[in-house]
């Protein structure tokens, strides 16, 4: 078994008019899904991210504040779980609950340093 | 872990908040306000997403307090324009604001505000779900079939007004309130109408107009002061109409109309609920308007099967309603009536007292039954000549597919008369 890391890209929530209703909705459906993958017992953590960014960027190290409104794709948190390859981590991404907001779930297997003794 | 949430708890709790921060702050931050309660839902939709707090309700009401103090020191930092909220003896006022009876008496501030007289009566509607309801803007647009643009249009004319300053956020005494008791039912039944008539392909837009209707009439009725014959027979009255919710539409999303309705989808729980609330709306000898539709509904609910309505009965008390709401619709119900009930002259008398344009849009209703009555009377080629106009000047998709049925069954008699 190897460790993903599913990251999920797309709008704030903040920045897309949701109604009361809507977000709680959602909030089920992602709730559902954490407990899918905790009941298989492949979740390995994860972190939603607040949407305020500082941005570091070359030699000078210039730093800027920028928020969800002035970046296009923010990243809006991770999860990391355990399967066999990419395939099964695509099915259990299939219950990602933010596809029709435009979302976008990036699989990324983590790196592995074998210990050469 | 399991969601222990209730269902619709953001958007109930959605107007519960804006009413009660509302009442701290005032009319006049209404905007401000709405805004620092979306953000709380927002913040908790992902902050729950891995688990949830032990009392969701408690978590949402702190969350959004504490956003609108922020957003309001904030303010402050550069006008001066918010009572000083840290003095001790304010904010142990503020908190007890936060209790349920205290939260249910700013929810009917905030009603008998949406329902004002001097907001436009279209805004009003508008106004009330979204304030009141929860609802968002796509959400209102979508349940009364009318573009986002639009709504936000009224609601921005409805803001507008209230910020003249002239409205009070509160409930109405003495002599004021029956008036303004009755603004307020009249823009319930609508919303409960919105859902009831509608034709969205959503089904469960439909229901979420006629709960929000009934939930809000609900919380009239837990208030003393509110609490009266007319609202326990409005109440009755949703409870008789939507016990027929369901059966109202096919599978297909065809409308069917009461002849047609499987009655075994009737949903008698509301029936019985709506009884009770008759029992009680009739303890006042004075009746009103929704006391004679609420008896009209209960009529129809009481008869097994169509052919065992009581249609005597149930013309009665049209005649009722129409000697205190004298509108045309009622006179062509009535035409409509004394059609079932084969009184053929009866009905004709009626309809004369009509013309199409007393019912302004609705007048393909008036020529759809003119079409009833020649076709009972055995005149075909009148009937479908009334059809055609029927069908010339419905809007309405599903009403037109229902009237087109109808038109080919005629035109089969006439074919089967001629052969």
């Amino acid at each position: 078994m190897k460790e993903f890391m599913m990251i999920f890209v797309g709008a704030d929530y903040a920045d897309l008019g949701l109604s009361p209703e809507e977000l709680q909705n959602r909030m089920g459906k992602w709730f559902a899904w954490g407990n899918k993958m905790e009941a298989a017992g492949i979740l390995r953590g994860g972190n939603a991210l607040n949407p305020q960014i500082r941005r570091i960027v070359g030699e000078n190290r210039t730093v800027t504040d920028l928020t969800s409104a002035e970046v296009k794709e923010i990243i809006g948190g991770y999860y990391l779980v355990v399967a066999k390859d990419f395939d099964a981590v695509q099915e259990i991404a299939q219950d990602f609950p933010d596809y029709d907001l435009g979302g976008t779930v990036e699989i990324r297997e983590v790196t592995v340093f074998e210990d050469h003794k | 872990m399991e969601n222990k949430l209730i269902d619709h708890l953001f958007r109930y709790h959605s107007g519960k908040m804006v009413s009660v921060l509302t009442r701290i702050f005032g009319l006049s931050h209404l905007e401000t306000i709405e805004d620092a309660v979306q953000d709380t839902f927002i913040k908790a939709s992902v902050a729950w997403r891995q688990q949830q707090p032990e009392n969701p309700e408690a978590w949402l009401t702190k969350a959004a307090k504490n956003r609108v103090l922020d957003i309001f020191r904030k303010l402050k930092a550069e006008k001066n324009l918010l009572p000083n909220l840290q003095q001790s003896r304010d904010f142990i006022a503020v908190n007890e604001l936060f209790l349920d009876a205290e939260i249910e008496d700013a929810q009917l501030r905030m009603i008998f505000t949406a329902c004002h007289p001097d907001l436009d009566p279209r805004d009003r509607i508008s106004f009330a779900l979204k304030t009141v309801s929860g609802f968002s803007i796509k959400e209102i647009a979508s349940a009364l079939l009318t573009k986002e643009e639009t709504v936000k249009k009224r609601l921005f004319r409805a803001r507008k007004t209230i910020q003249k300053g002239t409205i009070q956020f509160h409930i109405p005494q003495g002599k004021a309130l029956p008036q303004r008791l009755e603004s307020v039912m009249e823009v319930l039944y609508l919303i409960f109408n919105e859902g009831f008539h509608s034709n969205t392909q959503e089904q469960l837009i439909r229901k979420e107009l006629c709960g929000e209707a009934m939930r809000l009439c609900q919380m009239l009725l837990k208030n003393e002061l509110t609490r009266s014959s007319v609202v326990y027979a409005l109440f009755a009255l949703m409870c008789f109409h939507s016990a027929r919710l369901e059966a109202k539409i096919n599978s297909s999303n065809e409308i069917l109309d009461l002849k047609q309705q499987d009655r075994s989808l009737w949903h008698f729980p509301l029936v019985q609920l709506g009884n009770t609330m008759m029992n009680k709306a009739v303890l006042d000898p004075e009746y009103s308007c929704y006391h004679y539709e609420a008896a009209i509904a209960a009529e129809h609910l009481r008869a097994e099967h169509f052919d065992d309505t009581n249609w005597t009965k149930i013309l009665y008390w049209y005649e009722c309603l129409y000697a205190m709401q004298p509108i045309p619709i009622h006179i062509l119900t009535m035409a409509v009536v004394c059609l079932q009930s084969l009184d053929f002259d009866k009905a004709k008398h009626y309809l004369e007292q009509l013309e199409a344009s007393d019912l302004e849009q609705r007048s393909y209703l008036y020529y759809g039954t003119l079409s009833d009555y020649y076709y009972a009377t055995k005149n075909i080629e009148k009937a479908i000549e009334y059809l055609d106009l029927a069908l010339q000047t419905v809007t309405n998709s599903l009403e037109k597919e229902h009237l087109q049925r109808k038109r080919i069954t005629l035109t089969n008699s006439t074919l089967k008369r001629k052969s």
